[in-house]
């Protein structure tokens, strides 16, 4: 569904009530609306947030079980600026544990489904807010991208999925995962929609330390989707790498068509030796910065709490109850990168990486205004067949969306076509805080596609 | 058992991990401690990725951005929670106090 179109908190409640049992998505949902302005750009608009993001007095569990209990006493900045423009909150939506994975397999409250096929993954870690988007219950949900964990979802989920850049929207208030990667966005089922989520969210919040100065434009006000004369960059060394023939030529009609409406299209090329770096230079940064914003996760102050016979003791019984085998693995990988003696060749190594690739990124986008790629390589997989890599490799075409969060560039995922039933996506990244740019891209390539508003309804 | 498993094996034992985990204040299980043995493998495999590149001169990135965008701040008390607020999530909480087991014997 779209913004403009209204549904009651109610109707949406109800409705998100009954998807439960076909999609799993959700943690909890509200029972009665809370109080929200009746005038706004969103009034009257049901929203769904991931379960990372603070709401007062309404449990917010990051889908971990050291958290199961956590009520919050403070809304984040983004919930007080969705009721300040009319939304309601609706529901919180299931997540991979503290936003770590990319399957939202690894929830305290079980894999979500993707409504598509209800035996594949949704995608994580914005698993949750993906699929009640897709399935048309609700106009909008916000979550979190910290290694294209809103872009991936969206691709396995069609619809649009939106990073802005790093700093846009404040975090305060959010339970972190990695600090210099982590950026609040979200899902719409069209590109006017997001262009007026952002105008909502957007903006400088003196609580957030990282939160940007840069001016929020009216963006759906401003929308362009002329696309004459446009340099659109195609990121040859990804899409080169895909195998699947049938993203690939819907890839291939999608440049037929930019041609046609006057877009340039400029092939762009990374070196392969940078783009293999990309999953390694990730992994060690975000679980280094990780297991050090998590150690307050103790259950002392608050969360689950075990007990013990010492402070010490206490505290090794939560965590240990507390967080799931694979997040302790990658809180112990992390420590390990921080080490004295590991620190200069793991942690500050990827630090020093990240800026290389950052560096050869950014050369991307000297002579272009946006650049195109295929946003992930395969269709959703089965949640049978679909591991969370620890640590095995995988192509660089999964990985590639992690170069908007090295750089903080703005970066948003939308549907292209169907295989099989299934949805495939394109990823359009822009320079930092050129968002109004990528919104007027977008929304030219979303009338390429003819995809603005797909939803797919799951009856229960 | 092949050779780089073996090598893991050498380096890393069990207790070692273990002291790891604890340091961090948690524990791992037998099961959790040999899945964590086949990503040390990678670890080290990633850490000779990154020896392969030269980084000489290179400044860590360690934030997307520099522009400013943290300010010291007058230090005067703006935001404060209340007593009850900063305790309603405590699990044990005794007279106005998070209550913990004894600290000192």
């Amino acid at each position: 569904m779209k913004i403009h179109e209204q549904k009651s908190f109610q109707e949406a409640r109800d409705q998100l009530k009954e998807s439960q049992a076909a999609l799993n998505a959700l943690v909890s949902i509200y029972e009665e609306k809370e109080p929200s302005k009746s005038e706004g750009k969103l009034a009257g608009v049901p929203v769904v947030l991931k379960d990372n993001i603070n709401t007062k007095g309404h449990l917010t569990t990051a889908s971990s079980k050291i958290l199961e209990n956590y009520v919050p006493v403070y809304d984040a900045t983004i919930v007080k600026k969705l009721k300040e423009a009319g939304a309601s909150i609706v529901a919180k939506a299931s997540m991979d544990e503290l936003g770590m994975g990319g399957t939202n397999r690894n929830a305290l409250t079980g894999p979500v489904h993707n409504p598509y096929d209800l035996d594949r993954i949704s995608g994580g870690s914005s698993g949750g807010c993906a699929v009640v988007v897709a399935s048309g219950i609700v106009p909008l949900s916000i979550g979190t991208d910290t290694g294209d964990s809103i872009r991936k979802p969206a691709a396995y989920t069609g619809v649009v999925g939106v990073k802005p850049t790093y700093g846009r929207i404040s975090r305060y208030g959010i339970i972190p995962y990695a600090s210099s990667l982590d950026t609040v966005g979200y899902f719409t089922t069209n590109v006017a929609d997001a262009a007026l989520a952002l105008e909502v969210l957007a903006g400088r919040d003196d609580h957030d330390m990282t939160s940007s100065y840069e001016e929020v434009l009216e963006y759906s006000q401003l929308l362009n989707a002329d696309l004459e004369g446009k340099r659109i960059g195609i990121f040859k060394t990804v899409n080169e790498e895909v195998k699947d023939p049938i993203i690939k030529a819907g890839f291939e009609q999608l440049e037929e068509k930019l041609r046609a409406k006057g877009a340039i299209l400029v092939e762009k090329r990374m070196p392969e030796q940078y783009m293999n770096l990309i999953a390694p230079v990730y992994r060690t940064i975000a679980n280094a910065e990780a297991t050090a914003n998590h150690s307050n996760l103790d259950g002392i102050r608050f969360g689950r709490r075990e007990n013990g016979e010492s402070v010490d003791a206490v505290m090794t019984n939560s965590r240990t109850a507390g967080f799931s085998s694979y997040v302790r693995a990658r809180f112990v990988i992390g420590s390990y990168s921080l080490f004295e003696e590991n620190q200069d060749k793991l942690f500050r190594k990827a630090q020093k990486i990240r800026r290389l690739l950052v560096r050869a990124y950014a050369d991307l986008f000297k002579d272009i205004d946006g650049l195109l790629a295929i946003a992930a390589p395969t269709l959703a997989p089965k949640i049978k067949e679909s591991s969370d890599l620890r640590f095995q490799e995988a192509s660089f075409a999964e990985d590639h969306m992690q170069l908007g969060n090295f750089s903080g560039y703005p970066s948003m995922t939308l549907p292209l076509g169907f295989e099989d039933g299934l949805p495939f996506a394109v990823n359009l990244t822009c320079r930092p805080f050129e968002e109004e740019t990528m919104f007027d891209l977008a929304d030219g390539i979303e009338e390429c596609t003819g995809l603005a508003g797909q939803v797919k309804e799951v009856r229960a | 058992m092949d050779i780089e498993r073996g090598i893991i094996l050498e380096k890393f034992s069990n207790e070692y991990f273990k002291k790891l985990a604890n340091d961090l204040r948690f524990d791992l299980n037998d099961e959790e401690i040999e899945a964590l043995k086949r990503d040390f493998i990678e670890v080290e495999k990633q850490e000779r990725l990154f020896e392969s590149i030269d980084t000489d001169g290179i400044e860590p990135m360690v934030y997307p951005f520099e522009a400013p965008t943290v300010f010291l701040r007058e230090d005067q008390v703006e935001e404060v929670l209340s007593q009850k607020d900063a305790l309603e999530n405590a699990a044990d909480v005794r007279m106005g106090h998070v209550h913990v087991p004894k600290v000192v014997k």
